[in-house]
């Protein structure tokens, strides 16, 4: 579904992403997991379109979307949720849910509406309500039910459980685990490693820009020196 | 030493000279060749290039832009005319003057100091509300209160008719004997000031400083610098400036009306500034000399009679020249065409190549200076609703380096926010050796001893590496003279960009970059080097050398660290102590085996399995 | 008590002129942080439209819809010839953009027409008063307030209830979740310079049955007006935009009611220098932005 080869990213004189392959095939969930400043946020964003990639390749059922601008990668079926949620605010739920749908013609962004409020059942109640009155939950599932809107084939999500507190944490994981029963193509950046390896299809391991280890996410999720491969602290491999 | 004197005196000086004699030299053969005409569009030229150069002070090293300049310039030259006019021309102009000034007679030099004293008096009230406003490169509070000046300044010279005859006729001096500038000697002189005071002050403390600003606000306080006074010293001094070569304008001319000062003339001296480069003074020369060439051109081409080009040849293509010219620099080559070259810059490449290595300075013994101790306790902080600190704190005594690690979204910078007076916070405390430095200005918490760097390095991009570190090293020199302050070279070469010494930050790469902040902010010489992910986004063989870099840096200048990684073979390698956030808490202190070992640190780095 | 609820009408009149340049320049700021100092030449161009269509004959009814549909035309003429390279630049760089093309257009005119005013009627009915009680009410102002009235409903349609709305106030409120969300930049800032021509276009025509001339400075003085109104009012805010301009415009005829002769000129000055005084208090406007540095 999403291939992605060799892909390089570079800010002026940083090479935050280098040379980095991954795959996500369709109806999986695929998490990438690592500390902070390993470049996953710049990777996610550069598949989004949101910065160039200076090497490398994407590509969408076979399709080259390389250095695409988001708006076109949107319409290729590649959705962000991007970190910190980063909804509008000042809009009311219903009109974030709009916006997401913007793409979609008016008869099928009502559908999805309806879909989304049946999938969000606490959205239901907000719906007019200004965005920026909801708890820190509420708008990651307004975050996630607004990149739901443009009805993608892969869904991408920036450290969904950022900035929660635990008990919101499991609703995010208990949504990630639906959405995959409902047959999502899922594609999740994500600290949480623990609890992101329980509901993940397969894993990758990201530090300083590279990928480090992958494999079936509950075999990473068991393995003895995950902790270690993941800040490094040996540099081991799983 | 030596060299410093070269680089930030001798050779601007002489550049300045230089630049001075071309000009003149210049002038005087055009001159000499043409008319009457030629010989005033050269005064003209003159006249325009002191103002030009008023404001490129201002401009240049703050990057407020100011709409103003020519504001002052009104005052300035109507105080000029007001006055030198005699008292005979007065009565007949303005024989209602308040003050008893249709009485005063002033000779032009009194008179021009009389104006140049009471504008910098304006400036200075200006400079302070500018400095209230926060004003900041870019600001759009500075845009506003400058463009207010400039109308207010206009609105008073067109209705206080007792004052300024009005805007009709406005005030004029002609007949007046020696009405013109004899032999031109006023004109050169003030010429030879300007490019003077302009070119040296660039290389000033305060010039640097405001560079330093200019570049990066943020980071440039956080190095102890406050950019409010250097940009009042630089508003006065361009206002010194500009006020004379308004005076020299008004003289010139002869007369004075509102509109001889206001948005047509704004346009002039801006475009003029800002095609040259307005970081250079030979770029705002050259600006003038280009503009005011084009204009003379367009102007003769607007009176040719070419079948077919009617439509272009005609009155008013020289004000299309000026506004394509800003038009077309601004999308095209925002920095002007010499960005901030100096003439005097031809000099450094020779005197880099005689330029001895720098002899590393003796390590500091930590046993020298007493232990000071760095201690933060019962932090809270509150964005909106959302807890990102809760009860944290941390304590670090010299030649110690503690780590800060966590989980991302733990709070870790934002408690070095707090330390550094970025972020206020809603209780707790900071002590630096017993000084209390909760609720006091960024700039005040570095002078008392902490320097810090950022996730996302702030470098002050547009300036050498030499200067990046040798800027905060001179605030240092005035507010740390107790630490051990090595000199620049020696950090340069303890960084190891002794190599890159002469290239801008921008072009560093990312590893230099990271090593060069860490240089500048031991050049604070500070009691505590706070460092926010030095090795994020390197590689693994740079994070392991960056062990060795800061451990030696913070040697060189008797520092303790605290450091913020998320590299724990760098966190383990480095550190005597490590403080675990999570969730604004800290839930564990130790030394990196006994964290590496804590199993509340395991689940907060990779949460529970449920 | 009479005297000021004429004053209240007479602010209204000026003041939803101004609204109307204010929301305009607020409406490109939102969308791409550029202080639109052009905004003027709007009027400029609206300004020799009308003289020339009056020069062949035409009337109001013919030349208001004109207007506006010249103004929208220019603002995006602007936006595809300078501000377009530009986007994303620093501010000094964007600011002095707009300066350039302000003053760029205003030479295409001294060139191409003169640097002289001219005249063009205005219609008869301005002049007519209307007295109710203690009240003169002038027709023209009564005519400004509804058709302020009427343009900024029609305007707050368009932002809510309509898909290009949302996508603006969402390009407005962050642009690059905007983006990510498909919506595409170029589309929407050009939608944004639209709006901003079709207001610019409705206070052209009222300012210029006003005024009555057109020059190549014409548009000077609305635009300072719009960009004062859109400072006091926070700039990125479209309803402090509409606040700013009636505020504005009240503070204003407040001023020349109670200014002492002879001083009336000045009354321009004083707004400015209040403004400023605002700015050296509040740099923020009366309406706070929210805006976080992250470092």
């Amino acid at each position: 579904m999403l291939d992605i080869e060799s892909l390089v990213t570079r800010y002026g004189t940083i090479t935050a992403v280098r040379d980095v392959g991954l795959t996500v095939r369709a109806g999986e969930v695929v998490c990438l997991i690592g500390p902070n400043g390993a470049g996953k946020t710049t990777l996610l964003a550069t598949v989004a379109g949101l910065l160039r990639p200076s090497a490398g390749r994407v590509t969408l059922d076979d399709a080259d979307v390389t250095g695409w601008a988001p708006d076109r990668m949107l319409r290729a079926g590649l959705a962000l949720v991007p970190e910190h949620r980063r909804i509008f605010s000042d809009f009311t739920v219903r009109e974030n849910l709009l916006v997401g749908g913007i793409t979609q013609p008016a008869s099928r962004r009502h559908e999805l509406l309806d879909e989304m409020v049946s999938l969000f059942p606490i959205l239901k109640e907000r719906l007019s309500a200004p965005a920026g009155y909801l708890s820190g939950g509420e708008a990651q599932q307004l975050a996630i039910g607004r990149a739901l809107m443009s009805d993608p084939a892969v869904l991408l999500m920036d450290e969904p459980s950022l900035g929660l507190a635990p008990v919101l944490v499991d609703q995010v994981f208990d949504l990630i685990g639906r959405l995959r029963e409902g047959g999502r193509t899922l594609f999740v950046v994500e600290q949480n490693a623990k609890r992101m390896l329980a509901v993940a299809d397969r894993a990758y391991v990201m530090r300083s820009g590279e990928i480090v280890a992958d494999g079936p996410a509950a075999q990473l999720a068991a393995s003895e020196d995950l902790f270690e491969t993941y800040l490094g602290q040996s540099g081991g491999t799983a | 030493m030596q060299a410093d004197r070269v680089r930030h005196a001798v050779a601007p000086a002489l550049g300045s000279g230089l630049l001075f004699l071309f000009l003149v030299a210049g002038s005087l053969l055009y001159a000499a060749t043409g008319d009457a005409a030629a010989n005033s569009l050269v005064t003209q030229m003159l006249i325009n290039a002191v103002v030009v150069l008023g404001i490129q002070i201002y401009i240049g090293n703050t990057g407020v832009l100011s709409f103003g300049h020519i504001g002052f310039g009104a005052i300035a030259g109507y105080a000029f005319a007001i006055c030198a006019i005699s008292p005979e021309r007065k009565l007949r102009q303005i024989p209602n003057a308040p003050f008893g000034l249709a009485e005063v007679d002033f000779t032009p030099l009194q008179s021009g100091l009389i104006a140049v004293t009471l504008t910098v008096i304006v400036a200075f009230l200006i400079g302070l509300a500018l400095s209230r406003s926060g004003a900041r490169s870019g600001a759009v509070a500075a845009v506003v209160i400058t463009l207010a000046l400039l109308f207010v300044v206009h609105e008073v010279a067109r209705n206080w008719i007792d004052l300024t005859r009005g805007g009709k006729t406005g005030l004029s001096f002609s007949p007046l004997g020696n009405a013109t500038l004899q032999g031109k000697l006023p004109i050169y002189l003030i010429l030879l000031g300007a490019i003077g005071l302009a070119r040296l002050f660039k290389e000033t403390r305060a010039g640097r400083l405001a560079q330093a600003a200019r570049e990066d606000d943020l980071a440039a306080r956080v190095m102890g610098i406050d950019p409010a006074v250097q940009q009042m010293i630089a508003l006065l001094l361009s206002v010194v400036v500009v006020s004379a070569g308004s005076a020299l304008r008004v003289f010139e001319l002869g007369s004075i009306n509102p509109r001889l000062f206001f948005f047509d003339y704004t346009l002039l001296t801006l475009t003029m500034l800002i095609v040259g480069g307005r970081n250079s003074v030979v770029g705002a020369l050259t600006g003038v000399l280009i503009i005011t060439v084009g204009s003379e051109l367009t102007r003769n081409l607007s009176e040719v009679d070419i079948q077919g080009m009617n439509w272009l040849l005609r009155d008013g293509l020289t004000d299309i020249f000026l506004g394509g010219a800003m038009l077309g620099f601004m999308i095209l080559r925002p920095a002007g065409l010499l960005g901030d070259w100096e003439l005097d810059h031809w000099s450094l490449r020779r005197l880099r190549r005689t330029e001895p290595p720098p002899v590393p300075p003796p390590s500091t013994d930590g046993d020298q200076t007493p232990t000071t101790v760095l201690k933060v306790t019962n932090v809270t902080v509150h964005f909106g609703g959302y807890q990102a600190l809760a009860d944290a704190g941390l304590e670090a005594a010299s030649g110690e380096i503690v780590g800060l690690i966590g989980p991302n979204g733990a709070g870790k910078t934002t408690l070095l926010n707090v330390i550094t007076g970025l972020v206020e916070s809603d209780n707790g405390q900071t002590a630096l050796g017993g000084v209390i430095l909760t609720g006091v200005s960024p700039h005040v918490i570095a002078r008392s001893g902490l320097a810090r760097t950022f996730q996302n390095f702030r470098l002050f991009s547009a300036l050498s590496v030499r200067e990046n570190i040798g800027v905060v090293r001179l605030v240092a020199k005035h507010f740390r003279r107790d630490r051990p302050l090595p000199p620049v070279g020696a950090l340069m070469a303890q960084a190891g960009l002794w190599e890159q010494r002469d290239r801008r930050a921008s072009e560093l790469d990312y590893g230099n970059a990271r090593r060069l902040e860490l240089a500048r902010a031991a050049a604070a010489g500070p009691e505590f080097l706070l460092l926010d992910e030095p090795t994020s986004g390197m590689s693994d063989s740079e994070s392991r050398a960056m062990i060795d870099q800061v451990r030696s840096m913070a040697k060189l200048i008797g520092a303790g660290v605290v450091v913020i990684d998320h590299d724990l073979n760098f966190i383990t390698g480095i550190c005597d102590r490590v403080y675990v956030l999570d969730q604004g808490r800290v839930i564990a202190v130790g030394t990196p085996a006994e964290i590496a070992a804590n199993p509340a640190v395991q689940t907060a780095y990779l949460g529970t399995a449920e | 008590m009479i005297e000021l609820i004429q004053q209240i009408i007479d602010g209204l009149g000026r003041g939803g002129i101004y609204a109307l340049l204010a929301l305009g320049i607020a409406v490109i700021f939102g969308v791409m942080h550029l202080i639109n100092f052009a905004h003027g030449e709007l009027i400029t161009v609206s300004a020799y439209t009308s003289y020339w269509l009056f020069a062949s004959g035409l009337n109001w009814w013919f030349i208001a819809p004109t207007v506006i549909v010249v103004a929208v035309l220019t603002a995006v003429i602007i936006e595809f010839v300078a501000f377009r390279w530009v986007r994303g630049a620093p501010d000094f760089t964007m600011l002095m953009t707009s300066f350039g093309v302000h003053f760029l257009v205003q030479a295409l005119f001294v060139m191409y027409v003169s640097a002289n005013f001219r005249q063009f009627p205005r219609p008869g009915w301005i002049f007519d008063t209307w007295r109710i009680g203690g009240l003169s009410l002038e027709v023209f102002d009564l005519a400004v307030i509804a058709a302020t009235l009427v343009t900024l409903l029609g305007t707050y349609w368009l932002l809510q209830r309509t898909m290009f709305g949302v996508s603006l106030r969402a390009a407005a409120e962050d642009f690059d979740t905007a983006r990510l969300m498909g919506i595409r930049s170029n589309r929407v800032i050009r939608g944004a310079f639209v709006l901003s021509g079709v207001l610019a276009g409705v206070a052209a025509v009222f300012w210029l049955m006003r005024s009555g001339q057109a020059g190549p400075t014409a548009g000077l003085n609305p635009m300072l007006k719009g960009v004062l109104a859109a400072l006091i009012g926070g700039l990125g805010s479209l309803s402090g935009a509409v606040l700013g301009g009636i505020t504005l415009g009240l503070v204003e005829v407040l001023l020349i009611s109670r200014l002492p002769g002879g001083t009336a000129g000045l009354t321009d000055g004083i707004v400015f220098l209040l403004i400023a005084l605002l700015f050296v208090f509040r740099p923020q406007g009366l309406i706070t932005v929210r805006r976080v540095e992250r470092v």
